[in-house]
């Protein structure tokens, strides 16, 4: 059974802090809050983290929002080309999501074995084929749900309801950041518009707001984080500025002296230095200028499908590199007016993938590349998933609409063997034949090379302690590197 | 059979279910879409069931569950203590060796107790009143005004708010506005300010529709039961019946959750799939409780019934009138010549076709309904060579009017309004494409008879009167008539139109939308004035159901002040200005309010649902309450009660004043929202996953002293908040720190951050701009645009409308706004008894950087300089203002330095950021 909370053990931070200092020293507390980017927040489950050796340092998540097709992309199903243009349902009886199943529809592109394990990958990924060696799939995903909304929280938090906090928070709540000067989650959104269901997918649900996902906006420098910077105004100068922050910073150090042994109050007066080296950092990692010709060109950046979604793998580099521990990445925003900016291929698969296979593929695999070239992969796992899959029947013709029943996922690096599978699809991949698994099961794995027990990693809500695999999940142990 | 991949090991925190139904211990796994169920090994089923036995041998009656007890009054400090509150704290911290911190300040006592009471901090008048008031009971006047201010309601309705998770969308994929749920949020505040006994308050939030329907106050605190999230794909929209009994039981769960925790601190929820793992409330428990709202959905409903159909009937009759008027108007006046005629192909007598329009793009006819418009160039006019055109113009205003629209081709430009560009259709003699009405006041201008322009955003049109003029005699005087109105369906989105002769605006409405009335548009035309232009943009939400039209319009010789017709002429004016009455008193009808609340229906049956399962239901259930508290039996009686008599039964039972957990939980409640932390730190959890009391004795006696007062809350606050508990200065000493440095048992007051919505009210109040307008719909601080997924785009807010306090803010689940978000207002789709507070470089940023906090620092130092004159007078009047004291002399000199080298706005911005304004003492 998991332990469960008593009173004491939710004691805040905060008295701890009086034992062992009285007063304590700005550097200690800066260490804290850097840590977390915070103080005061309820540890003591905590203080044994991380449960055992990580494996990885943190974890790069590409999430391909509108749900990708397993069938035309890494789920070869031959039997599909056999049945193509008959009647997927000759009952009549089933429902899909969106419509009623049409006829077999094999995969649009064709598939090809690639690398040492020969694993198929359809010529829609040319650069990622090129990468299955360090890849490993699990291709008996299954979803609780058929309809974006519900699957993309299941996907992020666990749970198919809102409120609940997504892996990136939970991971940041666990382990903090290693660097000093960055938040421990960021997201890099689409520049084309924020995925279904929005900010919740890197909300901290009940957790404290310090774990949520902080934005770095498409724009660099400056703009890297809204409110980084005041607005542009006269009034403001670099000298105001300073004699401002610096009035500031006296004020609250006398109101904290008089207030001895409080660490609220100095964590206070700390948050603005921190918030200080902050405005000096996310403009320097967010400045891709320094990159290198061949670099920028391995990514497709400056190349029209390829330059926002590789500037962003790019950028969740650097952020890896300077200490972040976990960085989203979305491939896709939300279902507003056509044509669709996501992989919600109900119309025209064709046309839809073929757009996205391309925006997705060079920089994904450019990530995997640059990762390993600068010795990062090992400590960096990436993975690649969507809510959930598309159904192995055409949609009106040329679509396919929504299968919660078997789609796959991907990670590599961070001690994931690449080359590896786990489970399988049905003759169609309509259903998961061979070991259903859960996002609860990619979640317990991310968490074990963490370094983390998703059993253990525990916070007390609403009459439960609250884990990210809520009571189901598994690690993966076939899919890791070694014993 | 064991499937070996999912044996539970021993001691793990995998923690499967026990199935009465089948015999035995499975573990639950999704396979395609469902729950099924797999027994697992032998020794798993060991371990589980050393797990069943621990939980089945603890205590028998879990301490919430017990009968509330008046405990032996302690006899202590009778100088202290003023009250059995004081008596029952400082026994505890005796007993632990503690004494009480002194008292605080005055001035620390009046900010603690003004922001706890009312959300705000005292004005300087009030502080100054209280400084120089000698009187005995100077406390206790201050805690009555205070309770007596409607502030005070503002304030408590927002902790209630929180622990019932409202909010005014939907949530999920598909985060669609709630109009209507402000109601309730309203109906809070009222009845936190008139006091409404603790009994009352619930009994109306569970059955208040069903006690009193004809009560539209009884009706709006059904919004209760609708206060959650709600996921529109999956009830509405998709066409599969599992994703709807999916969406459906979430929803039963939602209302089921909201009503156990908030009212009885209890986490019956956990027992939707298993039987509950630390408290004695087995599975069955659970959908006895989902039974009493079976019959509940969530959606909007009237608050006083028959009121929509008793306007429509009055509505009609008006309109009917309208529709007589009209049409006597334009048998004076001659039929002129037809504006839908002449786009759709005739020359405005004869009629042109319907289904033919215009291009925007090339100025030339078309033929058919189109759609979306792809490849426009926006603000480029068109020339038409087609008969009485001049030409068209798809606008694009840009941000706030910014940019310039060419509308005729001798170069006249208008500026317009927000647009977000782009355009569907053609300028259309008839509807056009998916148009949802041609109606407007009872009249379908689609029908035989009348005529209709379709002009769906944003799109302008311009004639050309000089060759109308050219071509039919008798309009040198012109005038232009028309209805104008919305044809569009979507909820929520709404256009403007513009009516210009020669670039000069002459008539125009904004924001009409499918609830709108038809806009009686009556424009004269000079005899030097040739260019008419008609515009429709869609006010910068989006475009998809802008479909303005225009109905009959006309251009009809302005015969008013010809003295040939003088009669005719009169009588136009007299049935104009009946139109025109009539339809005002179409518009002054009060709206048929509605509230986003439960909805009574017939209550399907209910069965428990296997590993909460509802593709697996088991044994059917009647609606029932939970077992474990047996001090009160649920009067459910024997018969399968209808849909509103279950609610009543189980509002009956909560409020029942033998109830152990009703009123511990609220006396708890309001303790923590004073204290900071409840005497049980675990508000909406009094079970055993809960904490324990740190004051068992002190929580019964505030129970049994609320019941005994009449259940009055504010009787509750008063006692606390003149407390010398609650009257302790927040300084620590070394003594306290080693002993007790959480201060559970209260040895002093604990500082607090105030909360994001104390902020900001604190930042509008300082800066002498917050607006105390009460109720109504929320203020909308962002731009919505209708979309398949609405998009919500946060605003600064730089406005009146914009400055009213917190409560009133239209919450959108989806989009946190981040100012709030980022100083830990929760999200709305949790349940949030308890806020936590953090400390990051994100706070510190968005207090410092965020256009809010800027343009807020400027109005404050307005606000500072137009009453004083001399710096030093400055900067002691901010100080006022902001921290309700003076600075000391050396603050003076240190803010006094800043201000004369940059100007009182820098100080300004740095007090909003100082502690002593975040932290309430």
């Amino acid at each position: 059974m998991h332990t469960h909370a008593h009173p004491d053990h939710r004691q805040g931070r905060r008295s701890w802090l009086w034992s062992v200092g009285g007063g304590i020293g700005g550097v200690a507390l800066a260490r804290l809050l850097c840590r977390d980017g915070m103080l005061g927040a309820d540890d003591s489950s905590r203080s044994e983290l991380p449960h055992h050796a990580p494996r990885a340092r943190s974890v790069i998540q590409l999430f391909c929002a509108g749900a990708k097709s397993q069938i035309d992309t890494f789920d070869h199903k031959p039997e599909l080309e056999r049945l193509q243009g008959k009647p997927f349902d000759a009952s009549g009886k089933l429902r899909f999501f969106a419509s009623r199943p049409g006829k077999f529809q094999a995969s649009y592109w064709k598939f090809r074995r690639h690398g040492e394990c020969g694993r198929p990958v359809s010529d829609l990924l040319p650069h990622l084929a090129t990468k299955v060696d360090e890849m490993a799939f699990v291709h008996s995903m299954v979803s609780r749900s058929a309809v974006h909304g519900p699957a993309m929280f299941l996907a992020g938090s666990g749970f198919s309801r809102p409120g609940f906090p997504t892996m990136g928070s939970w991971v940041a709540y666990g382990l903090g950041s290693e660097a000093d000067d960055l938040p421990a989650f960021v997201v890099l959104p689409d520049s084309r518009g924020v995925p279904p269901s929005g900010p919740a997918n890197w909300g901290a649900g009940f957790l404290p707001a310090v774990y949520q996902g902080t934005t770095f906006s498409a724009a660099t420098g400056r703009a890297a984080i809204a409110d980084l910077f005041p607005p542009e105004d006269p009034a403001l100068t670099p000298a105001s500025e300073a004699a401002a922050r610096s009035f500031l910073a006296k004020i609250n150090r006398r109101h904290a002296a008089v207030r001895p042994g409080d660490t609220e109050l100095e964590a206070r007066i700390t948050s603005y230095e921190l918030a200080a080296r902050l405005q000096l950092s996310a403009p320097e990692v967010t400045e891709l200028s320094g990159e290198s010709r061949a670099t920028k060109a391995l990514y497709g950046i400056d190349e029209k499908l390829t330059d926002d979604f590789g500037r962003r793998c790019l950028l969740a580099r650097r952020l890896v590199e300077r200490g972040v521990r976990f960085v989203q990445v979305w491939c896709g925003a939300d279902n507003t007016s056509p044509p669709r900016a996501n992989w919600d291929a109900h119309e025209d698969v064709r046309r839809n993938h073929g757009l996205h296979g391309k925006i997705f593929d060079r920089p994904a695999a450019a990530l995997l590349e640059d990762l390993r070239a600068r010795g990062l992969l090992d400590q960096t796992l990436v993975i690649a998933t969507s809510e959930f899959g598309r159904m192995p029947a055409a949609e009106q013709g040329k679509g396919r609409d929504h299968n919660p029943h078997a789609f796959t996922t991907w990670m590599a690096g961070g001690g994931i063997r690449g080359g590896v599978s786990h489970g399988a699809s049905d003759e169609f991949s309509f259903k998961v034949a061979e070991s259903p698994s859960s996002i609860h099961d990619i979640h317990a794995t991310a968490l074990h090379l963490l370094g983390l027990d998703h059993e253990r990693l525990t916070f007390y809500h609403n009459g439960v302690e609250r884990r990210l695999t809520d009571v189901h999940g598994h690690v993966l142990a076939k899919l890791l590197v070694g014993p | 059979m064991a499937d070996e991949r999912r044996i539970v090991p021993v001691g793990s925190g995998v923690t499967p279910g026990y199935s009465t139904k089948n015999g035995g211990f499975f573990s639950g796994d999704v396979d395609n879409g469902v729950l099924v169920m797999k027994r697992v090994s032998i020794l798993a089923q060991l371990a589980l069931l050393a797990c069943v036995v621990k939980t089945v041998a603890q205590e028998p009656t879990w301490w919430s569950l017990r009968p509330l007890a008046r405990p032996a009054l302690a006899d202590v400090d009778p100088l202290w203590c003023t009250s059995d509150i004081d008596r029952f704290v400082l026994r505890r911290l005796r007993a632990r060796g503690l004494s009480p911190s002194p008292p605080a300040t005055r001035s620390a006592w009046i900010r603690r107790v003004t922001v706890d009471l009312t959300g705000l901090p005292p004005t300087t008048a009030e502080l100054a009143a209280f400084l120089d008031d000698d009187s005995s009971d100077a406390f206790a006047k201050v805690v009555d005004r205070l309770l007596a201010s409607p502030r005070h309601g503002e304030r408590w309705a927002r902790h209630w708010l929180d622990v019932v998770h409202y909010a005014d969308t939907h949530g999920f994929e598909r985060d669609k506005m709630r109009p209507n749920a402000w109601p309730y949020r309203d109906w809070v505040i009222r009845s936190l300010n008139d006091d409404v006994t603790y009994d009352r308050f619930l009994r109306e939030q569970l059955a208040g529709d069903v006690i009193n329907p004809g009560d539209p106050d009884c009706v709006a605190a059904s919004g209760f039961l609708g206060a959650g999230p709600w996921d529109f794909v999956g009830h509405a929209e998709t066409k599969s019946p599992v994703l709807n009994r999916k969406a459906r039981a979430d929803e039963l769960d939602d209302i089921v959750a909201t009503v156990a925790t908030s009212m009885l601190g209890l986490t019956v929820h956990c027992a939707r799939c298993h039987d509950h793992k630390f408290d004695e409330v087995p599975q069955k428990d659970y959908y006895r409780l989902t039974a009493v709202f079976a019959g509940i959905r969530r959606g909007d409903r009237e608050l006083r019934p028959g009121w929509a159909a008793e306007r429509e009937r009055r509505i009609g009759a008006l309109r009917r009138r309208i529709r007589e008027t009209a049409g006597e108007i334009r048998r004076l006046e001659g039929r002129g010549l037809d504006l839908a005629a002449i786009v759709g192909g005739g020359d405005g007598f004869t009629a042109g076709e319907k289904a033919v329009g215009v291009d925007p793009r090339s100025g030339e006819r078309s033929r058919g309904k189109v759609g979306f418009l792809e490849r426009v160039e926006v603000n480029r006019f068109v020339p038409s060579e087609l008969p009485f055109i001049d030409g068209l113009v798809i606008p694009d205003g840009g941000v706030r009017g910014a940019r310039r629209v060419p509308i005729s081709s001798t170069g006249l430009v208008v500026s317009v309004g927000d647009t977000s560009g782009g355009t569907w259709d053609h300028v259309q003699s008839g509807p056009v494409a998916s148009q949802d009405t041609t109606v407007l006041d009872g009249v379908d201008f689609d029908a035989a008879g009348h005529s209709l322009l379709g002009l769906h955003a944003n799109k302008a049109i311009t004639f050309d009167m000089a060759e109308m003029r050219a071509r039919h005699e008798g309009f040198r005087k012109a005038r232009f008539r028309a209805t104008a109105g919305y044809g569009g369906k979507g909820k929520g989105t709404s256009a403007d139109f513009l009516v210009f002769v020669d670039a000069e605006l002459r008539a125009s409405a904004y924001g009409i939308d499918h609830a709108s009335a038809g806009v009686a548009i009556d424009v004269g035309i000079g005899r030097d004035e040739r260019f008419l232009t008609l515009m429709a943009t869609d006010g910068g939400d989006g475009i998809s159901h802008d479909q303005v039209f225009f109905g009959d319009p006309r251009i009809v010789a302005d015969r008013s002040r010809s003295s040939t017709d003088e009669r005719t002429a009169r009588a136009l004016v007299a049935l104009a200005r009946d139109r025109d009455a009539l339809r005002a008193q179409v518009s002054e009808l009060p709206e048929a309010r509605k509230v986003y609340a439960g909805v009574s229906s017939n209550p399907a049956t209910t069965y428990v649902l296997q590993r909460g399962d509802p593709e697996s239901p088991a044994d059917e259930v009647r609606a029932g309450v939970p077992s474990c508290v047996d001090a009160v039996p649920g009067r459910f009686g024997d018969e399968v009660l209808s849909e509103g008599a279950r609610r009543v039964a189980l509002a009956e039972w909560i409020v029942d004043s033998a109830h152990p957990l009703t009123w511990r939980v609220i006396v708890n409640r309001v303790w923590h929202w004073h204290f900071g932390r409840g005497i049980v730190d675990t508000p909406s959890d009094f079970g055993r996953g809960g904490s324990r009391p740190t004051h068992p004795e002190l929580l019964d006696v505030l129970a049994m002293t609320l019941l005994e007062r009449g259940a009055s809350l504010k009787d509750l606050h008063r006692r606390i908040v003149l407390s010398s508990v609650y009257r302790q200065a927040c300084s620590g000493n070394r003594r306290g720190e080693s002993i007790d440095g959480d201060n559970r048992l209260l040895w002093r007051m604990s500082r607090r951050r105030i909360e994001a919505e104390v902020v900001r009210d604190a930042i509008l109040a300082t800066s002498g701009v917050l607006e105390l307008r009460m109720g109504g719909p929320g203020y909308r601080d962002f731009r919505y645009v209708e979309k398949y997924a609405p998009i919500y785009e946060h605003v600064t807010a730089d406005r009146p409308e914009l400055w009213r306090r917190s409560v009133y803010r239209f919450v959108v689940r989806s989009v946190p706004e981040r100012f709030m978000a980022t100083l830990d207002c929760p999200n709305p789709s949790s349940f949030t008894p308890v806020r936590r507070t953090t400390t990051t470089a994100l706070q510190a940023l968005v207090l410092l950087n965020n256009p809010f906090v800027i343009s807020q620092a400027k109005l404050f130092a307005e606000r500072v300089e137009k009453s004083v004159e001399d710096v030093d007078g400055r900067v002691d009047l901010a100080y006022r203002l902001a921290f309700a004291r003076r600075p000391d002399d050396e603050e003076r000199a240190l803010a006094s330095e800043l201000v004369r080298a940059h100007g009182l706005f820098h100080l300004c911005r740095m007090l909003f950021n100082a502690s002593e304004f975040l932290y309430v003492e």
